[in-house]
C-alpha cells in the first residue's frame, strides 16, 4: 500500500498523461487494491490544492473525469504563442441548435426546426461533423427520423461535469425574467 | 450560355443564402421587434409589429437578401392573427371559458424559442476548450479542424445592423444625386471587401456608419453593406456595441489580440 501522499502523486501523474478526462472508475480499476473512497478523497484534495495554488493551470472536473486545463485568463498568450491553434468557431445558429439538442435530447431535427422556425440542416450536419452531437437511434413515428444527443466531446468542449451541469431551465427562465422585467 | 456562366449564377445565389443564414430566422426577428418597440410579449400589438416585420422583409429584398419561405410563412401567420384579432371573441355555450387569444400559440412558441436562444448565449459564455482554456499539448485532440463555412459566434444582434443600415440607406436615398455616367460602372463585392479592410486596418476601430461615407449612390451602399456582412461571416471583422442603442463599431480581428 502507498502512503496517502504518494497515492495523490500517482493519481496526479495518471491525470497528467491521460488523453481524455480520467474518471474515478478508470483510476480505481488501475489501482485495484486502493479503497475507492481514498481515491475520491485524494482527487478532492488535488483539486483543492491546484485551485489554491493559483498557478497557470487548474484541475477541472470534466465529463465525469479529471483533467488539467489552463486558466482562462491566459488564453490570449496561448493563442499568440502557438499560431497553429485554429480558433474555436461556432455560429450563433449552430449554438442554438446545440443548446436545443443539449436540453431536449434525444431530439429529432424536425423538433429542433419547429422551435427555431427555420431549416437547421446545415447546422445539424456541422455539429455531427464536429462530433458535438451524434445519433441516438430513430424515433418511432412515421418516417422514423434520427434522434440526436450530445457527445462527451460536447461536455469536454464546454467544460461541463455532466449534462446536469448545464445551466438549469430555472436559471435560464430567471435570465429571461430579468430581461423582460422592465415592462 | 456556357456552363461557366451558369455556375456564376449559382455562386451568387448560394452567397445570398449564406448571408441570410447569418440572421437567426423569423422568430429571432420577431423577438428583435418586440424588444425594439419595448412591448409586452404577452400583449403584442399585432398590427404594428406585422407592419414592421413586413418592412424588414421589403428592405432585405431591396438590398438583395433573398428572403426565404420561413420568413414569408411567419408573415402570413401574422396576417392571419391580425385578421382574427379584428373579430369579436366568441364565448362558448357554458358562458365561462373565453376563446383563446389568437396570439397565444405564437407567444408560446416565441417564449420557447427565447428560452433556447438564452441557453445558447449561456453556452457561449462558458469556458470553451480551444478558445478560453487549453490542454497540455493542445493539438492532441483533433477538434479544432479548419472552420467550415461557419460564422464566429457573435454576441451581437444582426437585426440592429440592419436597422442602422436602413436608416443610412433611406437618408441617402433622399439626397442622392443622379450621376450620369457613360461608362457603366460595375462594383464588385470582392473589390469593396478589400477597400473596407484597408479602411479599418489603419485604425483601431471604425464606426459602422463611417464605412458608407464615400458611397454616393444606393448601389454602392448595398455593395458596402453586403461586403461587411461577408467579412463578418468570414471572421475578418468583428462588431462591437457597448449598449443596446449605442453606436456600432467595427474592428479588424487581427487587432483583437493585444
Amino acid at each position: 500500500m502507498f502512503s496517502r501522499s504518494s497515492l495523490s502523486k500517482i493519481i496526479e501523474c495518471l491525470i497528467f498523461v491521460s488523453e481524455d478526462p480520467l474518471t474515478i472508475q478508470e483510476i480505481s480499476s488501475f489501482l485495484k487494491d486502493v479503497d475507492k473512497k481514498k481515491i475520491i478523497d485524494a482527487l478532492d484534495e488535488l483539486q483543492k490544492f491546484w485551485a489554491e495554488m493559483e498557478r497557470g493551470f487548474v484541475l477541472s472536473k470534466i465529463a465525469e473525469g479529471y483533467q488539467f486545463r489552463t486558466r482562462s485568463e491566459y488564453s490570449q498568450y496561448i493563442v499568440e504563442f502557438n499560431k497553429e491553434i485554429k480558433k474555436f468557431r461556432l455560429s450563433k445558429a449552430s449554438l442554438e441548435v446545440l443548446a436545443i439538442v443539449a436540453y431536449k435530447q434525444p431530439v429529432t431535427k424536425i423538433e429542433v426546426e419547429k422551435i427555431r422556425g427555420v431549416d437547421c440542416s446545415s447546422s445539424v450536419s456541422m455539429l455531427l461533423e464536429r462530433r458535438f452531437i451524434e445519433t441516438a437511434g430513430r424515433k418511432e413515428v412515421p418516417g422514423k427520423p434520427f434522434l440526436y444527443k450530445t457527445t462527451n466531446l460536447f461536455l469536454e468542449t464546454f467544460g461541463l461535469k455532466n449534462l446536469k451541469d448545464l445551466p438549469t431551465v430555472k436559471e435560464i427562465e430567471k435570465m429571461k425574467q430579468d430581461l423582460t422585467e422592465h415592462e | 450560355m456556357t456552363t461557366k456562366g451558369k455556375k456564376g449564377i449559382e455562386d451568387v445565389e448560394s452567397a445570398y443564402s449564406v448571408r441570410l443564414e447569418m440572421f437567426n430566422g423569423p422568430l429571432d426577428l420577431l423577438l428583435h421587434l418586440i424588444k425594439k418597440n419595448e412591448v409586452d410579449i404577452y400583449d403584442i400589438p399585432i398590427a404594428k409589429i406585422t407592419e414592421q416585420y413586413l418592412e424588414y422583409l421589403e428592405f432585405l429584398k431591396t438590398v438583395n437578401l433573398e428572403i426565404v419561405g420561413e420568413y414569408m410563412s411567419l408573415a402570413a401567420e401574422l396576417g392571419y392573427i391580425k385578421s382574427r384579432m379584428l373579430l369579436p371573441r366568441i364565448k362558448d355555450e357554458e358562458g365561462g371559458q373565453e376563446e383563446e387569444d389568437p396570439r397565444e400559440e405564437l407567444v408560446r412558441r416565441l417564449l420557447e424559442y427565447e428560452k433556447y436562444r438564452n441557453a445558447a448565449l449561456e453556452l457561449g459564455t462558458m469556458e470553451i476548450l480551444g478558445k478560453d482554456v487549453f490542454l497540455a499539448g493542445y493539438d492532441r485532440k483533433e477538434m479544432f479542424g479548419e472552420p467550415l463555412k461557419e460564422t464566429e459566434f457573435v454576441k451581437f444582434d444582426l437585426w440592429s445592423l440592419v436597422d442602422t443600415f436602413s436608416k443610412i440607406y433611406e437618408k441617402r436615398k433622399k439626397s442622392e444625386t443622379k450621376e450620369i455616367s457613360l461608362i457603366p460602372q460595375i462594383y464588385t463585392i470582392e473589390e469593396r471587401k478589400n477597400q473596407v479592410i484597408k479602411m479599418i486596418k489603419n485604425k483601431k476601430e471604425i464606426l459602422f456608419g463611417d464605412l458608407f461615407k464615400g458611397d454616393k449612390n444606393r448601389m454602392k451602399l448595398v455593395i458596402t453593406f453586403l461586403s461587411i456582412l461577408e467579412l463578418l461571416k468570414d471572421g475578418v471583422l468583428d462588431i462591437y456595441q457597448s449598449t443596446y442603442k449605442g453606436p456600432i463599431k467595427i474592428i479588424h480581428r487581427d487587432k483583437n489580440v493585444q
